[in-house]
């Protein structure tokens, strides 16, 4: 011990990790959303049957009407148009499993072509090139990393048209 | 569950939520630890005045709130105090059940230390077996550096 005490003492860290796991219900109407995500790659919602509105994401009562929204479904276009983005330096948390997802995409808000308004990730990462993207299509993630609804979407590509 | 659940028409998501954590040892602790990693020696904190021996190590006597600062080394065999055994899966345990944990007395100390036991039948664990604690090969200066104690032959 003689020769250690004219160093710097070495401090311990006890690291660890407890994952809380859980299972948790959707509900009816978002369970709409994550089954077809999951089995049909498409995003689906409800239509107010008074109005006539698209919820996004699918509601059971009309906000507007305040009535039963009921299960008037409709598939929503996976094409769209940028209408604003972040640029994202630190990775988020993936809400479903709480780590942080890989190599940040930019967060944009899409304004997609049966007018609903999504949030979710465009792939164009290079800051310089994301002004100029302007319309984009979904891609999805391959079978059987499916089933966390809208993050089944894996990003949004730039199209040309 | 999920099959029960399916006409209803919802959908059940596995969700896991995952916090990491860090302290520090302090300066007993890291002590404590260290030993154990780099010598394989298990030490403990003796309070003079109470002539009582803590392992794991205390820097405070619980009775008479003295700093402790004589540093004794305890035998690696011991005594087992009290017993439970854990036949339930958790993500918190280091290891896969059945877990027997330990209350063991080392030989020299005064405390118990919280430890599992191994190379044991769960069935055939009584208080006041001799245990001795086999080290892992690759130690990480972590109370699980032992890997579990043993029956003394």
């Amino acid at each position: 011990m003689t020769q250690e005490t004219s160093q710097k003492p070495e401090y311990i860290f006890v690291n660890y990790s407890v994952p809380r796991i859980h299972r948790w219900s959707t509900g009816r109407y978002m369970g709409k959303v994550y089954k077809e995500a999951r089995d049909n790659k498409r995003l689906v919602t409800n239509r107010c049957p008074k109005c006539g509105e698209l919820m996004w994401h699918p509601e059971p009562m009309c906000g507007r009407c305040k009535v039963d929204a009921g299960d008037d479904w409709v598939e929503m276009s996976d094409t769209g148009t940028v209408l604003q983005y972040t640029y994202l330096v630190v990775p988020m948390w993936d809400p479903h499993r709480g780590e942080r997802w890989a190599n940040p995409h930019p967060l944009a808000t899409i304004l997609l072509d049966n007018g609903c308004y999504i949030y979710h990730f465009l792939e164009e990462r290079d800051s310089e090139k994301l002004a100029s993207v302007k319309r984009v299509k979904a891609v999805w993630k391959e079978d059987g990393e499916r089933g966390n609804g809208i993050n089944d979407i894996l990003y949004f590509r730039a199209i040309e048209e | 569950m999920a099959e029960k659940l399916e006409h209803l028409d919802v959908f059940i998501v596995e969700g896991k939520i995952d916090i990491p954590n860090s302290y520090s040892a302090g300066a007993v602790g890291s002590k404590f630890l260290i030993e154990l990693r780099d010598n394989k020696r298990i030490l403990g904190l003796r309070c003079p005045t109470c002539d009582r021996v803590y392992v794991p190590p205390s820097s405070t006597c619980k009775d008479c709130f003295g700093e402790l600062s004589e540093w004794v080394e305890v035998s690696d065999k011991g005594t087992l105090l009290s017993y439970t055994v854990e036949h339930r899966s958790n993500v918190v345990q280091p290891v896969s059940p059945p877990i027997v944990y330990g209350v063991i007395q080392l030989d020299g100390a005064d405390t118990g230390l919280v430890h599992m036991l191994g190379e044991v039948d769960p069935k055939h664990v009584e208080i006041g077996m001799r245990l001795q604690a086999a080290f892992k090969d690759e130690r990480t200066a972590s109370l699980l550096d032992i890997k579990y104690f043993k029956p003394l032959a």
